[in-house]
């Protein structure tokens, strides 16, 4: 759903792939104009899959991976060659009224177009420009590399997951890229109104997806300074330490259960029907919980392998325990409480068809949302963008689709 | 310069543990007034997080937790259960511009803190409510902590070897920072409409929706494709090598390396001197790569074994393959390139002393974030904001501690995180 708290900002969109997209689609998703500006041949996000089978060919359709369909609903999409002088020329045409640019492209690429950030904010004191990099705009490794096994890694929450005597295990999936996305998003805001409130004038932002996947690590490095102690990896357990959270297995897959305070340890005791265990020496403590944490173990993992997921979710929440029956994704589709709430939004791509997408987390209550409107085909707002806003008619267009400008 | 006129945004923080405090946190850093209001009963539940050393004077001032997510923010203790501390709360809420709590539904319906009764104090109010899954719904009763928001969002389920069954919650219960760094964007979203309308207005940010979108790709891959999406571990579906390896030295040493084209795989052959593999035909090609990667893996593990860490990143990294060291909490400090761009910064607070805290992400570089100051001690700030923000008089404080009102000693160590 769309809604229009930023309706009056504009956006001129460079991103790709998926840090960028994601900070420019929670702009849209929040009303701003986005116009999202790819080569001619379009952006590296479009061949990201998942496809519809059989296996992707990018030579039949340069339209469009399933996460390309999500990532830019609510955006504009104009095409322009930035290698052209011409298409440099409509890009700084689309700048004047703009509020906002922002890109993620490896550093230096705009200067080395003649675009450089300090040259555009000159140009258009209203700009604000905001870069989403792999370590940001400076240092020494400013031109290195990373994909999301790298970056994981790095930034640190890779090293305390998995088991103690295997290799560490990556996270799943881009989780980090969406984090660097976000930190996007807010930092664009930001920006605006440092220039509404103080400044006066657009700014450069800079975010680096590498200090953006270290600062959601803020038990490790702050705390391994205090206690001087390097977390390690604790399998099933999220971390050795005064509680028990933990993944086990149970009858039909897993679930995990977060207990922490003596109130959910009374709970969980009694759930087992074990309401004697909160008076053991063993456990009456969080201490005592830490020290015997492997008896404790010991005693919970059998009655979850004796039972259904979500019995013991189920169970477990109605007596105040944090458990989860551990979804897959087809079962959070189909969750009752994402039903009821209408979470997912079903959209009418025109190349994947129906699909159904995470809708806007943020509810502005004041607001009505809007449907959103699928991401755009390849150069869709061409006409209705460059034409109708830098005055250039049907020839002109023609003229510099012919010479691939656009 | 700050990004906010300094102090002139002010914030009423009634929230606890890590996602609701992101917020109150990152609005302090660009120079917004932000009260965080605790009680001497029910004080932040990561105050409580108990320390794996010996326990030790003032316990609740040593969180490494609390002390980071805090940073910036006044502290002041005010009983919500006393009519009195209840009346001052909506004093504060009637002269700020952003209200945050993450009770779980109910709690603020009960207090009579709603946004409908706050905003008729103060229609500009932006009030913020950061429930778990959501404050209607069927399991909206339900309870959620960063792990198992984590896992009602799908992303437990997709974390497991490729090997073997278990599956793994993430380190950083990723449900707190991500439901945070959400509701930031939507305060200040509706703070920028309110420029325009004049009216301030409820945000309902339910956390587990927040963390969804993270897997949005699975979650239409499985519409594609009919097929539920299954983990893969550290292995990549399409291509090898991409995994985690033993290299020598430490026993914690760990490198991350991937080779997603033809040319970085000759590239690492090269790299690492192992130009046997080069010629070897079970290796030739990509798709040779991925059926044959436990010999590919096994390969790459008896080599790396030998090379220290940072060498290995060193040649990798100079050959344009995907390569880093899998970092621990104490590398992640010594990161090189953290370190030459200033990430952490050192923070004095009372009781702990001087340390290292993640900084601020976005560089705004006309009017940088300020992530450098302590977070507070409980009820530290209670006689200057009550004083300038109130009007109170030093008697009334005093008054108000005897009665047990307010304070700055914890009534009951309660084992929380």
């Amino acid at each position: 759903m769309r809604y229009s708290a930023l309706s009056e900002v504009k956006v001129v969109d460079l991103t790709q792939y998926i840090a960028g997209p994601y900070a420019t689609k929670l702009l849209a998703d929040l009303g701003a104009e986005v116009v999202k500006v790819e080569p001619p041949w379009g952006e590296g996000g479009r061949r990201l899959g998942p496809f519809r089978p059989p296996a992707r060919d990018d030579s039949v359709q340069p339209e469009r991976g399933g996460l390309f369909a999500f990532l830019n609903t609510n955006k504009l999409g104009v095409t322009m060659n930035l290698q052209h002088a011409q298409g440099r020329e409509m890009l700084l045409a689309l700048l004047g009224g703009a509020d906002l640019l922002i890109e993620n492209f490896a550093p230096g690429t705009l200067a080395k177009w003649g675009l450089a950030p300090g040259d555009l904010l000159a140009k258009f004191p209203r700009l604000s420009i905001v870069s989403i990099s792999n370590f940001g705009q400076d240092g020494p490794e400013r031109d290195g590399i990373l994909n999301d096994l790298t970056l994981f890694a790095r930034g640190g929450w890779t090293f305390a997951v998995g088991e103690p005597g295997r290799e560490p295990l990556t996270p799943p999936g881009s989780l980090a890229q969406y984090i660097g996305g976000l930190y996007g998003a807010i930092g664009a805001i930001q920006a605006l109104m440092a220039r509404d409130w103080t400044l006066g004038r657009g700014q450069h932002a800079d975010i680096s997806l590498l200090e953006a996947t270290a600062a959601t690590m803020i038990y490790e490095p702050v705390g391994f300074q205090y206690s001087g102690l390097v977390r390690k990896r604790a399998g099933k357990r999220f971390a050795i330490g005064p509680f028990m959270i933990v993944t086990l297995k149970c009858k039909d897959g897993y679930a995990g259960l977060h207990c922490v305070t003596d109130g959910q340890f009374e709970a969980l005791c009694e759930l087992m029907g074990r309401p004697e265990l909160t008076r053991d020496p063993r456990f009456h403590t969080a201490r005592d919980r830490m020290l015997n944490n492997d008896a404790l173990l010991a005693i919970i993992e059998p009655f979850f392998l004796e039972r259904e997921r979500h019995w013991l979710y189920r169970e477990g929440q109605g007596r105040g325990i944090p458990v989860t029956p551990v979804p897959s994704v087809a079962e959070v589709l189909e969750w009752e409480q994402t039903k009821a709430r209408n979470y997912f939004e079903t959209i009418d791509d025109p190349v994947l068809g129906r699909l159904r997408i995470p809708g806007a987390p943020l509810r502005l209550t004041s607001h009505r949302p809007v449907p959103s409107r699928p991401a755009p085909l390849l150069g869709e707002h061409n006409r209705e963008v460059l034409g109708a806003r830098l005055g250039l008619d049907g020839a002109r267009l023609s003229e510099l689709r012919g010479a691939g400008t656009l | 310069m700050t990004t906010l006129p300094d102090g002139k945004i002010r914030v009423v923080d009634l929230s606890m543990g890590w996602a609701g405090p992101l917020v109150g946190q990152m609005l302090a850093e660009m120079g917004a007034e932000v009260v965080k209001v605790e009680d001497t009963h029910h004080f932040d539940w990561w105050r409580g997080s108990l320390s794996m050393g010996t326990p030790q004077a003032q316990p609740i001032e040593r969180a490494a937790t609390f002390n980071t997510a805090n940073r910036g923010k006044l502290g002041v203790t005010i009983d919500l259960a006393n009519p009195r501390g209840l009346e001052m709360v909506k004093r504060l809420a009637a002269i700020s511009d952003v209200f945050i709590e993450n009770f779980t539904p109910g709690v603020m319906r009960r207090f009579g803190l709603t946004h409908q009764a706050l905003g008729a104090l103060n229609p500009r109010l932006v009030m913020i409510s950061m429930p778990s899954f959501g404050s209607d719904g069927p399991e909206c009763d339900a309870r959620g902590y960063g792990n198992t928001i984590e896992g009602m969002a799908g992303i437990t389920a997709l974390t497991a070897y490729h090997d073997a069954e278990q599956r793994y919650m993430l380190s950083n219960a990723l449900g707190d920072p991500v439901g945070g760094l959400n509701g930031m964007l939507a305060v200040l979203a509706a703070l920028h409409e309110r420029e325009r309308t004049g009216f301030g207005q409820w945000i309902e940010l339910a956390q587990v929706e927040a963390a969804i979108p993270l897997v949005a790709e699975k979650i239409i891959e499985y519409q594609l494709t009919g097929a539920v999406p299954r983990p893969h571990g550290n292995r990549h579906p399409e291509f090898a090598p991409h995994g985690i390896y033993r290299c020598a030295g430490e026993e914690q040493s760990w490198l991350a390396l991937a080779a997603a084209t033809q040319a970085q795989w000759r590239a690492l052959v090269a790299a690492l001197a192992l130009e046997h593999l080069a010629s070897d035909a079970r290796f030739g090609d990509a798709v040779s790569r991925k059926a044959n990667e436990d010999a590919l893996d096994a390969e790459l593990g008896r080599a790396l074994a030998a090379l220290p860490l940072d060498e290995a990143v060193a040649r990798l990294t100079a050959a344009g393959v995907y390569a880093a060291p899998v970092n621990s909490a104490s590398a992640i400090i010594a990161d090189s390139q953290l370190q030459s761009r200033g990430y952490f910064v050192p923070i004095e607070r009372a009781v702990v002393g001087t340390h290292l805290y993640p900084g601020a992400v976005a560089r705004l570089a006309q009017s940088p974030l300020r992530a450098n100051r302590p977070a507070p001690l409980l009820g530290e700030h209670n006689a200057d904001v009550f004083r300038r923000l109130l009007g109170m008089s030093d008697d009334e404080i005093r008054e108000l501690e005897t009665a047990g009102v307010i304070g700055t000693v914890p009534r009951a160590y309660r084992t929380t995180l």
